[in-house]
């Protein structure tokens, strides 16, 4: 199994390599290195124990592989399947589908590595793959949102390495366990880092544009695995201490509360989705030991959501109310939200029972507000007008994809089956029900602008010396 | 003393990457900001010595740790990677708005 792990490390970047010298195979190259992942993340839930690899010595890299992530693997082997069926007869070049497969096989690095530096490596490697995807086609605009994104990143991860070299020098080691006896300025970093990597709380704010931006099968990559890369370390370190855990399910429940009452006002459906993402990531970092599942259930969900938005007549909500789409997408989308909700015989109810099952008393009432303000913003999809003859304008590739990303969501039920008891059932339903009738009595008629002020490029970066105090604070505390 | 001028030199590149107005100005200041964590990494590196690794007759001294300085090098080709593709965007918009000023485009480009 070792030697399997290394090879599957391998194979996306050769793959992705080898793109360049064959280009006329491009897809069937990429499909073959996301199979790969696929494959491994299944002999890995079959493996009893943890894997651990140490290479080279004491100061080299550090793999850890469980069950943990081998459910980011699988989501991560999934959604870009789907992404690549979603685009197999584009005209997208082989340029497109090299980076794919960088970036696939650079978070499959990021899911199991175990020590600071692989991470930042396996990190900054995704966000420049994620830079030359957002800006692949060339306008303006594209170029503005991913160089915005590179340069927020970029600046994160500076101060996540000045962390990681006082974890260091502490230590002399720079395995995540390291983060346990180090000074608070070197969590309080580290932790900056990873938070704005991943899109959470205040200092997240620059994941709407850049998802709601981009391309359709790129926002559907970037909202179902790549965010993730960074929650995944998150959880990890919350393992290593009660303190870190302490801070992790805080700033969970906030992200949840931030990004769930941004999704509820919001009028363009890509953006509603994006808000949508932070809320979710909330939802994982709440209760961190069963993370895995929620993560991916939300990938599937948030990747079908993403992909069937482009695919709506118009991005308004508004407008939508008077177009009516076509009842064919309005099926998966209805499954797709009803699930994200927390309905029963869908993986969203398994994952929303194994989360609340993990929560600490205070964070019961605010994850259940979450949980409401979630079903009230999706009611937006599930009330949308639908007649059979509406135009309908989808590429060959989509109904494959979107196949496969609901089936799944049918499959992963069977991970939790104990959550099918009545109390259960009856929480859930009464959820979406207040949710449903809220949006009906009141968000339907109001109509509330949000400013768009916070999500300026200098105040996305001055907001980050505001974490970096909070962060600080938290960790001495 | 050299580690307050180190930190203050971090400090230096993210007030320029807030206060800059100028989008090329924003890229110089995330680079002063990396060569100031570049210069904490070999800092860190000699708290126990100067001398460099490397097996010799000549006289026994401490000597600087490799790891800091090893990892630092990837971050440094990172770095600089990152750098050149921002500056080839900053090329491509630059024929849009000569100006360049980060508030301009960022008003022209946000829908």
């Amino acid at each position: 199994m070792n030697n399997i792990t290394i090879v599957w490390i391998a194979i996306p970047f050769l793959l992705g390599f080898s793109i360049f010298l064959a280009p006329k195979i491009n897809r069937h190259l990429t499909l073959w290195g996301v199979l790969a992942s696929a494959a491994y993340s299944i002999q890995l839930f079959l493996e009893p124990s943890p894997l651990k690899l140490n290479l080279l010595d004491n100061f080299g890299v550090k793999l850890v592989a469980d069950q943990l992530s081998a459910y980011f693997i699988l989501t991560n082997a999934i959604v870009t399947a789907a992404v690549i069926i979603y685009c197999w007869s584009s005209d997208k070049t082989y340029f497109f589908y090299a980076q794919i497969l960088i970036i696939h096989g650079s978070l499959n690095a990021a899911f199991i590595c175990a020590d600071f530096i692989s991470l930042y490596v396996a990190l900054e490697v995704s966000g420049i793959a994620a830079f030359l995807l957002i800006s692949y086609p060339r306008s303006d605009r594209s170029i503005w949102v991913g160089l915005r994104y590179l340069l927020i990143s970029n600046t994160a991860m500076l101060f996540y390495l000045v962390g990681a070299v006082l974890v260091y020098e502490k230590h002399h080691a720079f395995n995540f366990a390291g983060l346990k006896d180090s000074p608070p300025e070197a969590l309080a970093l580290i932790f900056l880092g990873l938070l704005i990597k991943a899109g959470i709380f205040v200092s997240g704010l620059w994941l709407p544009l850049t998802h709601s931006e981009s391309e359709t099968p790129v926002s559907a990559l970037l909202s179902g695995v790549v965010v993730k890369a960074s929650v995944l370390p998150l959880l990890r370190c919350a393992v290593v201490s009660e303190e870190i855990e302490a801070i992790v399910r805080i700033f969970g429940v906030g992200t949840a509360l931030m990004g769930v009452s941004y999704a509820v006002f919001e009028k363009d459906t890509k953006r509603m989705l994006a808000f949508h993402t932070i809320s979710q990531l909330g939802f994982i970092l709440a209760a961190p030991a069963v993370g895995g599942f929620y993560a991916m259930t939300h990938g599937l969900v948030k990747s079908s959501l993403f992909l069937m938005a482009g695919s709506l007549p118009s991005r308004s909500f508004k407008e939508l109310k008077y177009k009516p789409i076509n009842t064919k997408i309005w099926i998966p989308l209805v499954i797709a939200s009803l699930s994200i909700s927390g309905f029963p015989l869908l993986a969203g109810f398994g994952a929303k029972a194994l989360t609340t099952k993990d929560l600490l008393p205070w964070q019961v009432i605010c994850m259940n507000i979450a949980a409401v303000g979630t079903a009230i913003s999706f009611a937006k999809f599930i009330f949308l007008p639908h007649t059979k003859d509406a135009e309908i304008n989808t590429k060959p590739g989509f109904w494959i994809a979107i196949t496969l990303l609901i089936s799944g969501l049918f499959v992963g039920n069977i991970v939790y089956l104990e959550a099918y008891s009545l109390d259960k059932i009856i929480k859930a339903l009464i959820t979406i029900a207040i949710g449903w009738s809220i949006y009906h009595l009141i968000i339907k008629k109001v109509s509330v602008y949000i400013p768009r002020l916070f999500e300026q490029i200098e105040h996305l970066i001055g907001v980050m010396s505001l974490t970096l105090v909070l962060l600080f604070w938290m960790a001495l505390a | 003393m050299l580690e307050a001028c180190v930190l203050a030199t971090i400090l230096c590149g993210f007030f320029g990457i807030i206060l800059k107005k100028n989008l090329v100005m924003k890229i110089i200041s995330m680079d002063v900001m990396s060569t100031g964590v570049i210069a904490f990494y070999v800092l860190i590196a000699s708290i126990e010595g100067l001398l460099t690794p490397i097996i010799s007759e000549g006289k026994k001294a401490t000597y600087a740790d490799p790891v800091p300085q090893a990892v630092i090098l990837t971050a440094i080709v990172i770095g600089f990677s990152i750098q050149a593709l921002m500056l080839v965007g900053v090329m491509k918009l630059a024929r849009d708005n000569p100006t360049l000023e980060s508030s301009e485009i960022e008003k022209n480009n946000t829908p």
